[in-house]
């Protein structure tokens, strides 16, 4: 860089080419961070409380926490699983409290052993489940009412009966070692309560992420209605989710019992709040549909770390249940908020502009006297399927004069020879075809953005060449996928060459990588032969157009933003490197294709201005642009002005021609000369030109260039 | 919403600019309008002895319905402002700074060098706005890019001949509507109309979608011509410091980002998304930098109607309306031409 170069803006080309800020907007494309703000909370917690409480990292006090972590563990992943569902269990704590007292009643009063005890209460829970269930489930009675009328029955039945049999728990002498064992012994160390979490928690994992039932939980919770029109049994799968939540709080009632030996009328008192707000504090929705037992588990550390340690710092139970109280509210608002802003966000920060300072470009105007000047001559241009085409980004044609171009439909329209008045669907590929070429054997190759290299047989079957190259090392977001596959080329022995022009935007939003700037642009080779597809160069600003040298030995690929044309060697010395044969030109460079007298056509979709280029230095403004005005207000590269450039080997400009008027041919992606007339193409125009060339060879066709006359 | 100032921090303000609606709400009757009279820069309308005259760019037309303009009068400068009084004087600034009455230089004092405005005051006194302190006339976008706010209003008493300074400060005051014992005046780069009288200064219309021009009177209330604009990006840019100072610094003025009396005549122009044209389609909505509007004002000052020239269209840019023989004629700087539209 010149030291003519104020330092403000070194110092804005230093910031914003060397620190990766696109890298946030692709983390947050991930799932997972949903987990950021639970797991700062816990870190935070864990940190506070283990500061402030002397001993709390002493092992055996750790022990004890971790019981009782154990226990309200597994009740907290049962609630989420129901939260999952889209329903709510507020009757958690009445169910763990009877299932404790069946535990203990099949053990101590009835002297059975400790497995009958284990399925007392086991069955408790799954019945006061299989209640709230049945209502909230097949009824569909409201989940909030419903378990909160089961909540309260619950404890009023338990309060009756600790009552009347609290004291023949207390006399009796039924002993166990299993019991005993369950409560107060450790297998490796780690006590029975939390290896029964750890189980549950990675069994409940597996299954709602891997298994049938639990796809079907998540999307009753995500849209009851879609799940229920995609066939999805919702009652029943809500009735399911309350009875595994009662078998959880079952479980947790015959640890707790074992622990305890014991019930009392405190047993399970407060449960339901503390449960509710481990799993929404560890971020599951509350409206169901999002979460995970991760979160489940992070909640639940959360809030019995908080509780335990304001006990044991000396606060009340008022405190504690204030709280957990703001805590909750906390936790809903960032969680609705979160939930809603997601995307905005994302939006907001996902564009990461960067600096370049573009090379002065001779100028377009016409009358300039430039190679360059631009005219009104496409103006002049006939039209084909005015008004029927939408987007024809290439065109190309056949042997027997036929032409075809892809759409923003995504299909291949094939438009007959000799008058192209009449059309008719070639083939339908989806996505958006944009680069086409014809092999040896007469298929139909195409670039299809945002789906990969395609190709149509004669017969007009369709099929995947190549949607994926090798995954970069440094990506975060997963490059290997092709994206924005613009344009492709045939070397003589069947290799096909093509690019992907970014790898940070869909090929609908390919105007946005111009407002970011970043070299992310690859060229790539399709290899027939055994169907793997490499890439040869990255980092380049949006590769777009594509051509084959006339000697087959090299090929020409332009790079948009940066308007450049650039040559790479398939042979000789230079095989495998590139070199800039044109650069700094006036407009933005699009695809190339072979011209009769053995010189090259290039197209402009768009046209630089002063504006623009200057925006292009000054990124943090670009930055706050598309953070403070909508879309629509952006400033753009000019592409409503294109033209068509023919270049020689050398990189010399023989001729420029354009549409001034902006009526037939504002953008222009694509050219194709055949027998004497150039047909034109333009991705966002509703039409193909067809100009006559002067002094063009009648003759000639690019099967024939390519293939040879047959 | 109350994590919004939080976010804010993060993601920056959103820029917003008052709507187009109410009265303001698009429509072509502007673009539709048959043509009074084709004028290439069509600037300052005014009623003279039975006829129209208009100016553009160093001359005076006088004008005739489906005529070719007929020349008057040629200066030496670009004429920036004139004004008729009911006497039959011409009052004519140039965009160098001078002012002729009945072809006469008369001294306006060092202070005034940017007349963008004239007005005879059914006294016979003569108002005059100077849009700056520091450009010409012609200069009106680099004043409103280096956010200037130094112009002034003067007036001279009949049989005076010193102007006196009624106000100052103003950001580029660009139209003036004599009323009973005061002037109403609109002040472009505020968006709004000012009335200065016996009670001081005060805004009597504010929040005005576009750039306000010239004020003409009615026999109820004004007409308003609003020469561009309000948008968006333009707005980030008065924002945006650095990138400011180097787009006045090292671009051309045709293709800074600001407002325009016409756009997309070249392809050096700044292009906004919204402005790409789709399948042969330039969106009418879009934003732009240029604009055709005239709006009818009650004797209230508040808009009731209007006139547009949407972005799709050509004739933008109106310096000033005029009511005339029952029509309302607009003069269009950026589209070359004159329009006579039907008072609703």
């Amino acid at each position: 860089m010149s030291s003519s170069v104020p330092f403000r803006e070194r110092l804005q080309a230093l910031r914003y080419n060397l620190i990766p800020d696109h890298l946030i907007g692709e983390i947050l494309t991930k799932r997972w961070t949903d987990n950021a703000i639970p797991f700062l909370a816990l870190v935070a917690v864990i940190a506070i409380f283990g500061s402030a409480i002397p001993g709390f990292f002493n092992p055996f006090s750790l022990q004890e926490s971790t019981r009782q972590l154990g226990e309200f563990t597994i009740v907290v992943i049962g609630l989420t699983v129901v939260m999952l569902g889209g329903g709510i269990d507020l009757s958690v704590g009445s169910i763990f409290a009877l299932a404790t007292f069946a535990a203990v009643g099949c053990f101590f009063i009835l002297d059975l052993p400790v497995w009958v005890a284990f399925l007392g209460a086991l069955a408790t829970g799954a019945l006061c489940g299989a209640v709230n269930g049945y209502l909230v489930g097949f009824l569909r009675l409201r989940a909030f009412l419903t378990t909160l009328v089961t909540f309260i029955i619950g404890r009023a039945v338990f309060d009756i009966l600790i009552v009347q049999y609290g004291a023949a728990v207390q006399t009796s002498f039924a002993q166990s070692d299993a019991w005993d064992f369950i409560g107060d012994g450790t297998v490796m160390g780690l006590s029975v309560p939390i290896l029964s979490a750890l189980v549950l928690a990675i069994v409940t994992h597996v299954v709602l992420t891997r298994a049938r039932i639990g796809w079907h939980i998540l999307a009753v919770g995500g849209s009851r209605r879609s799940a229920h029109n995609a066939g999805l049994k919702v009652r029943r799968t809500v009735f399911l989710t309350y009875v595994f939540s009662g078998l959880c709080s079952g479980a947790a009632g015959f640890l707790v019992a074992c622990r305890l030996s014991g019930a009392g009328p405190g047993t399970g008192a407060g449960l339901e709040i503390l449960a509710l707000t481990a799993a929404v504090v560890g971020g599951n929705a509350l409206g169901g549909g999002r979460g995970s037992v991760a979160k489940a588990l992070m909640g639940a550390v959360i809030v019995l770390v908080m509780t335990n340690g304001l006990i044991r710092l000396g606060y009340g139970t008022g405190t504690n249940q204030m709280v957990l109280g703001l805590m909750l509210a906390v936790a809903v608002t960032i969680d609705i908020r979160w939930l809603k802003n997601r995307h905005k966000v994302l939006n907001e920060v996902y564009v990461a502009p960067v600096y370049l300072r573009m090379g002065d470009a001779q100028s377009a105007e016409p009358g300039s006297g430039t190679p360059y000047a631009l005219n009104n001559r496409l103006s002049e241009a006939e039209p084909i399927g005015l008004g029927e085409l939408e987007g024809p980004e290439d065109v190309i044609l056949d042997r027997d004069d036929h032409l075809y171009c892809g759409t923003r439909h995504g299909e291949i329209v094939r438009f007959f020879a000799p008058d192209y008045k009449r059309s008719e669907v070639f083939a339908h590929v989806g996505g958006f075809p944009l680069g086409l070429a014809f092999d040896r054997a007469g298929n139909l190759l195409s670039c299809v953005g945002a789906m990969g290299l395609y190709r149509i047989a004669p017969d007009r079957t369709v099929t995947r060449l190549s949607a994926e190259t090798k995954r970069s090392l440094t990506s975060v977001q997963d490059d290997a996928r092709l994206r924005d596959p613009n344009d492709l080329d045939i070397a003589p022995d069947g290799r096909i060459y093509f690019t992907d022009s970014t790898k940070r935007y869909d090929a609908h939003e390919w105007t946005l990588d111009s407002i970011e700037n970043r070299g992310t642009g690859r060229l790539l080779v399709y290899d027939p032969a055994d169907g793997t597809t490499r890439t040869l160069l990255d980092g380049y600003r949006y590769t777009n157009g594509v051509c084959m040298a006339h000697d087959g030995k090299s090929l020409f690929f332009s790079e948009s933003w940066a308007c450049r044309i650039h040559r790479y060697w398939i042979e000789g010395p230079r095989a495998g490197t590139a070199e800039c044969v044109i650069r700094d030109m006036p407009g933005y460079t699009d695809n190339i294709n072979r011209a009769s007298d053995g010189t090259y056509w290039m197209a402009w979709l768009g046209m630089r201005t002063p504006s623009f280029d200057l925006s292009l230095r000054h990124p943090a403004m670009r930055k706050r642009m598309t953070r403070r005005l909508p879309q629509d207000d952006w400033l753009f590269p000019n592409i409503n002005t294109g033209g068509i450039v023919k270049f020689d080997e050398t990189g010399r400009i023989i001729r420029t021609f354009g549409d001034l008027s902006g009526l037939s041919h504002p953008m222009v992606t694509s050219m194709r000369e055949h027998k004497g007339e150039l047909f034109i193409g333009g991705i966002l125009n509703n039409r193909i030109g067809r100009y006559r060339i002067e002094g063009a060879d009648p003759t000639w066709t690019g099967p024939d260039s390519y293939w040879g006359r047959t | 919403m109350i994590l919004d100032p939080i976010l804010d921090l993060f993601r920056g303000k959103a820029v917003t600019i008052p709507p187009m609606d109410g009265a303001f709400r698009p429509n072509t009757a502007l673009e539709d309008a048959p043509v009074f009279a084709r004028l290439a820069e069509a600037d300052n309308l005014a009623p003279w002895k039975g006829a129209v005259i208009a100016s553009s760019g160093n001359a005076l037309y006088r004008l005739t319905e489906g005529a070719p303009p007929e020349l008057l009068e040629v200066f030496e400068a670009p004429v920036s402002a004139i004004a008729t009084s009911s006497a039959g004087e011409i009052a004519v600034a140039l965009d160098d700074g001078r002012l002729f009455l009945d072809r006469e230089e008369v001294p306006t004092g060092s202070a005034i060098r940017c007349i963008t405005a004239l007005a005879f005051a059914s006294d016979g006194g003569l108002w005059l706005a100077n849009g700056s302190a520091e450009h010409r006339a012609s200069d009106w976008a680099a004043d409103l890019m280096r956010k200037r706010a130094s112009g002034s209003v003067w007036r001279r008493a009949p049989g005076k001949a010193a102007f006196e300074q009624r106000a100052s400060g103003l950001a580029f005051p660009n139209g003036l509507l004599p009323v009973a014992g005061g002037v109403v005046f609109s002040e472009s780069w505020r968006h709004r109309l000012m009335r200065l009288d016996g009670n001081g200064l005060r805004p009597v219309l504010e929040q005005i979608p576009g750039y306000p021009a010239r004020l003409a009177p009615l026999a109820e209330g004004a007409l308003l011509a609003v020469f561009a604009p309000r948008n968006r990006l333009i707005e980030l840019v008065l924002q945006e410091d650095h990138y400011r100072h180097d787009m006045i610094a090292e671009v051309p003025r045709p293709y800074w980002i600001a407002p325009a009396l016409a756009s997309g005549k070249s392809f050096l122009e700044p292009l906004q998304c919204g402005g790409i044209r789709t399948m042969g389609v330039h969106k009418p909505w879009a934003p732009s930098r240029s604009w055709g509007l005239v709006v009818r004002l009650d004797k209230a000052m508040q808009p009731v109607e209007s006139w547009h020239s949407r972005a799709n269209g050509t004739r933008h840019g109106i310096c000033s309306a005029l009511a005339w023989e029952g029509r309302i004629l607009a003069a269009s700087k950026g589209g070359d031409l004159v329009a006579a539209m039907e008072a609703g």
